[in-house]
């Protein structure tokens, strides 16, 4: 181009100017940020950063709002936020000032006694509720046996009893008829369906009989010294929950706070915690690969900048304040943003998740979401500061020797070591798995590598084959042979995510939902006395029900642990003292449950019969704190078994099929009494079947979990639900992970395409080589994501989630075309504007 | 008058690599610029001039020897300390512009000036690029720009903090005839107004027949 520039010398110099430090590097960085956000490369940035908040954030704000929501939940089985019980009345003085507090309160008073109808007596639990009661959950009662359950109007008006069918079974009456407790004559006036602080398991405690609280001291039941429990259910808010605790009892009085009462849902919400944490975790492991690939490429198109600045006479000081403040700038608004869209992520995850658990989340806590935040700061420093403090080191001669650059720094992989342990620390929260994520990552990558070397080495005889564009293309990839494998790790471990995300989370999740199958027993008979076993079994069989399969079940108070005599004083855990104070129901057999977890010890076989062993349930182990060769005593209708822990278990409660916390081999507890318990599915048009049922086997009592069966499929729909839209998140920062690794390599090809082209090349055989350049590269690394994809998949199904999982050879194909496709379209994306720019601009 | 420049027994030494038997490019050197001389270093390909203009800005640290730049001494000094000594004192013309691309032609000439701490930066650079031609070109980028429209921003950004010591490594290597020419017209010009201390590294006779004095590099000496 013709230059027209009049040939005259201006007057330059104007008034002599003051040196002003301050604030130069902010204004250089700002300056710089905005050029770098131009070029792209500062947007794919803090773009990662962004999504790395957004993930871990909502899968961290949305966890811990589950939580709160599951100690409210299992608030339900006390029936309230927290409960004071005692032997003795309590104080009305303590009421008052628990209500001062400003937490509702409702007495519950339990106790035994007997329930008269003419010549009949059932012994029964009674238990008399003051109006308000349950303060949390539903009491749902039915008007006649196998009625339809519904919400109970409060509490049974004065005179009248809500109770188990039992009862009526027992003294030989229909509902509305008349019983005697006590001095009372109350009228039976409904059968109650679902207590939701029975609590316990099923049959260790007599029928209920519940009356209002009002018609207690009427019935001359409760005299000093009477066998009964006081509580005061109380419900507020946690800090008036906590101040309450803070009230000095006396001794006979306790302060309970409800802990995990329900097994089942736990049971299926800690699975979806850990398919929660482990897309969070993949979502934040691949946002911090996007970080480290771009700020590598950001750290290397910085160099040129470095030179020039400091041949013009910027220090070392003043591109360290700047680079870094452009940094942190970004990291700051990206951290921002993605806070942003966590908050909006929890949201939609809660909303869908908390209509399925029935209740209402409670709002989130902002901890999480500081947390995400700071994590994203420190995926900045981890990852992104040391390529650029790496940059700065860049000597000036550069701008007149381009291939010079600064040597490898040490804080760079010792930076980006401490941000992924310090990730996984952080993500995980133990150690050992932490340790166990970080050597599988880095065998990971050095089977991708050697997976990739070997392809790249095994693509050598096809060079002479083919037309033009493929010969570029297959050269490039030949003679970069470092470059080429590095590449394909880095595409291969993007791809990989995306395949676990979007394939083996499908199977994931559906073998999940499988645990739940559409057959699954909803009826639990219990109280089957020895004789009646093959009775029922026949009274099945003729209905069409298939063979029963009946489980014996003795029940037995623990008295010693070790030989050291234990009692309810001898444990702090208020929830371990509850579980002492009861019976425990053991049962025994030698077959080991499908959906029971060996943990530790060996599971026996017919051999063992009649041994004093015993395997233990999780749950116990941890109450009792267990290990193998720990002796329990057991007493059992009088007689004292002293058993060995010989192997601990862990029973997916959410399978609803019998299990027991405490099982002995068969022949142990010969001489012990024992009942039967049995499980079927019962479908909605048989339920005539028990009615004749009850009438055929009075003592029996049926069951009916279909409501609770219900509630936890519909938590998992919601969670798998809930999962797929943390997945998405994940999704996004493979992809951007595969954008950032193809924009890594774009000045150097934009050179090398510049340089074809001012030698002649035409750009659509360049184009054309570029295309079949990255389709190999994609081809390559979809293969060997797919094969390290079926791998960890079956790894995760058998090792953690324990739901089975075959080969998927579809998987392979998918991972080759989805490599190709995506590695190619992104590769054509990021090239076009280099295709397109004349090569005097990319070669000057 | 003083010297701008002076180098005694410059000695540079490189080694390709480990093992490697080093090449001696600069072999005990004698060099005195005078303030406001024009001087020309030509030389053949690969007779060391680049290397030698990196020598005298501090862009690079000599085998042995010493080296004085506006009388100060370069090689007791770090990194840090020579590109503070540059600033707001050594301007710089290269072949291949080093414009930042991501920067208008404005910041671009901003650069030294903010760089040397002046406060006055924007009028200097406005100031500068409008005696250039370049007034209506403030806020274009490097891209939108011809090659010698870019080697005008270079010049102003050189002229810009008023340096007393210019280096120009082949500024018109990049550019056709009639451009190239039309750029030592304005190097010239606006040198002669500063009265600046010109070092001008180039292969090129006629260019370099246009200054004070031609020195010519040949095994590792200069000549002239």
């Amino acid at each position: 181009m013709a230059e027209s520039t009049a040939l005259k010398a201006p007057p330059l110099a104007l008034a002599e100017s003051a040196p002003t430090l301050a604030g130069r590097p902010w204004r250089h960085a700002l300056r710089s940020l905005a050029r770098g956000w131009r070029s792209g490369r500062l947007l794919i940035l803090g773009f990662a950063i962004a999504l790395a908040v957004a993930s871990v954030g909502s899968v961290g704000l949305f966890t811990e709002r589950v939580r709160l929501a599951l100690e409210r939940q299992s608030g339900e089985a006390l029936g309230a936020d927290a409960l004071l019980g005692s032997r003795d009345p309590l104080p009305a003085a303590l009421r008052a000032q628990l209500e001062a507090l400003g937490l509702r309160t409702a007495a519950v008073t339990v106790f035994p006694s007997v329930a008269v109808a003419g010549d009949y007596t059932s012994l029964v639990s009674v238990k008399a509720v003051e109006a308000g009661y349950p303060l949390r959950g539903e009491l749902r009662i039915a008007r006649e046996p196998f009625g339809t359950p519904q919400a109970a109007p409060g509490v049974p008006l004065r005179g009248e009893a809500w109770v188990d069918l039992r009862v009526l079974q027992e003294l030989g009456i229909d509902p509305g008829a008349s019983l005697q407790l006590g001095r009372l004559q109350l009228k039976a006036s409904a059968l109650i369906a679902f207590e939701p602080d029975r609590g316990g398991g099923f049959s260790d405690l007599a029928p209920r009989l519940m009356i209002n609280a009002d018609d207690l001291p009427e019935s001359g039941l409760l005299t000093l010294g009477s066998r009964a429990s006081y509580n005061l259910l109380l419900a507020g808010s946690a800090e008036q929950i906590a101040a309450a605790q803070q009230i000095q009892l006396a001794p006979t009085q306790k302060f309970e706070t409800p802990r995990d009462a329900r097994r089942e849902l736990s049971s299926a919400l800690d699975r979806a915690g850990l398919f929660l944490d482990i897309a969070g975790l993949a979502a934040a492991l691949l946002a911090a690969a996007a970080v480290a690939l771009t700020a590598r490429g950001h750290g290397a198109s910085l160099r040129d900048e470095v030179a020039l600045l400091k041949t013009l006479g910027a220090r070392r000081r003043f591109l360290l304040q700047s680079l870094s403040l452009q940094l942190l700038l970004l990291g700051l608004v990206a951290g921002l943003v993605g806070a942003l869209v966590a908050l909006l992520g929890q949201a939609v995850i809660g909303a869908l998740l908390s209509e399925a658990m029935k209740v209402e989340l409670p709002a989130p806590p902002l901890a999480p979401l500081l947390s995400a935040y700071v994590l994203g700061l420190v995926m900045l420093l981890g990852f992104a500061l040391p390529p650029v403090l790496a940059a700065v080191r860049t000597p000036p001669l550069r701008v007149l020797a381009r291939e010079l650059s600064a040597g490898p720094s040490r804080w760079v992989p010792v930076l980006a070591l401490l941000a992924v342990v310090g990730l996984l620390l952080w993500q995980t929260g133990a150690p050992d798995l932490a340790g166990i994520v970080l050597v599988g990552a880095a065998l990971a990558c050095g089977a991708l590598a050697l997976l990739a070397w070997l392809m790249v080495r095994a693509l050598a005889p096809l060079r002479r084959r083919g037309g033009s564009a493929w010969r570029f293309g297959l050269a490039n990839v030949a003679r970069r042979q470092a470059a080429t494998v590095g590449q394909v790790v880095a595409l291969g471990l993007a791809l990989l995510a995306l395949l676990l995300i979007s394939v083996v989370r499908q199977d994931l999740l559906e073998s999940w939902r499988d645990k739940l199958p559409a057959d699954i027993p909803n009826q639990f008979l219990i109280n089957i006395q020895s004789e009646q076993v093959e009775p029922l079994k026949t009274f099945f069989r003729e209905r069409g029900f298939g063979e029963l399969v009946l489980w014996p079940m003795a029940r037995g108070r623990l008295v010693a642990l070790n030989g050291q005599p234990v009692s309810e004083e001898s444990f702090d855990d208020p929830e371990t003292r509850r579980w002492i104070n009861r019976e425990f129901n053991l049962s025994w057999t030698d077959h080991f449950g499908a959906d029971n977890e060996l943990l530790s010890g060996e599971w026996w076989d017919a051999s063992a019969q009649g041994q004093p062993w015993l395997s233990a349930d999780d749950y116990a182990v941890k109450r009792l704190k267990l290990k193998l060769g720990d002796t329990l005593g057991l007493d059992i209708a009088g007689q004292i078994y002293t058993l060995t822990v010989k192997n601990t278990r862990k029973v997916s409660w959410d399978s609803f099929k019998p299990n027991f916390f405490l099982v002995t081999p068969p022949g142990t507890l010969e001489a012990a009494p024992r009942q039967w318990l049995t499980s079927f599915r019962l479908e909605p048009q048989q339920r005539a079947v028990l009615s004749e049922l009850v009438r055929t086997f009075p003592n029996v009592t049926a069951l009916d979990l279909e409501a609770a069966i219900q509630q936890v499929r519909g938590i998992v729909d919601r969670v798998v639900r809930a999962v797929e839209f943390v997945f998405l998140f994940a999704l996004l920062a493979g992809l951007l992970v595969l954008l950032a690794a193809i924009d890594g390599t774009r000045g150097e090809r934009a050179r090398e395409t510049a340089l074809l082209r001012a030698l002649g090349a035409r750009s659509s055989t360049l184009l054309a080589g570029l295309l079949a350049e990255y389709a190999l590269l994609g081809l390559l690394a979809g293969l060997v994501a797919a094969a390290a994809a079926q791998g960890v998949a079956w790894g995760l199904a058998a090792g953690v989630f324990d739901i089975p999982y075959g080969p998927r050879p579809l998987l392979w194909l998918l991972g080759a075309l989805a490599g190709t496709a995506l590695v190619t379209a992104l590769g054509w994306l990021s090239m076009r504007r280099v295709l397109q720019t004349p090569p005097r601009a990319v070669l000057g | 008058m003083t010297s701008a420049i002076e180098a005694k027994g410059l000695v540079k030494r490189v080694t390709s690599g480990e093992g490697a038997e080093a090449l001696t490019i600069l072999s005990g050197l004698e060099l005195q610029i005078q303030a406001g001389e024009s001087v020309a270093i030509v030389g053949s390909s690969g007779s060391g001039k680049t290397t030698l203009l990196s020598l005298l800005a501090g862009l690079d640290t000599p085998s042995a020897g010493s080296i004085r730049l506006d009388g100060q001494t370069l090689e007791d000094k770090s990194e840090d300390a020579r590109a503070a000594l540059r600033a707001g004192r050594v301007g710089f013309v290269f072949q291949s512009f080093q414009l930042l691309n991501g920067f208008t032609a404005l910041e671009n000439v901003m650069l030294p000036a903010e760089l040397a701490g002046r406060r006055n930066a924007r009028e200097l650079a406005v100031a500068a690029l409008e005696s250039v031609g370049l007034g209506a070109r403030l806020s274009h980028y490097p891209q939108q720009l011809s090659g010698g429209e870019q080697q005008r921003v270079a010049l102003a950004r050189a002229f810009a903090a008023e340096p007393k010591i210019l280096f120009a490594d082949e500024p018109t290597g990049n550019l056709d005839t009639a451009t190239g020419a039309r750029i030592i017209d304005l190097l010239f010009a606006l040198n002669r107004e500063r009265g600046a201390t010109l070092v001008l590294v180039t292969h090129d006779a006629q260019l370099a027949a246009r200054c004070g004095r031609t020195l010519r590099l040949s095994g590792g000496r200069l000549d002239g």
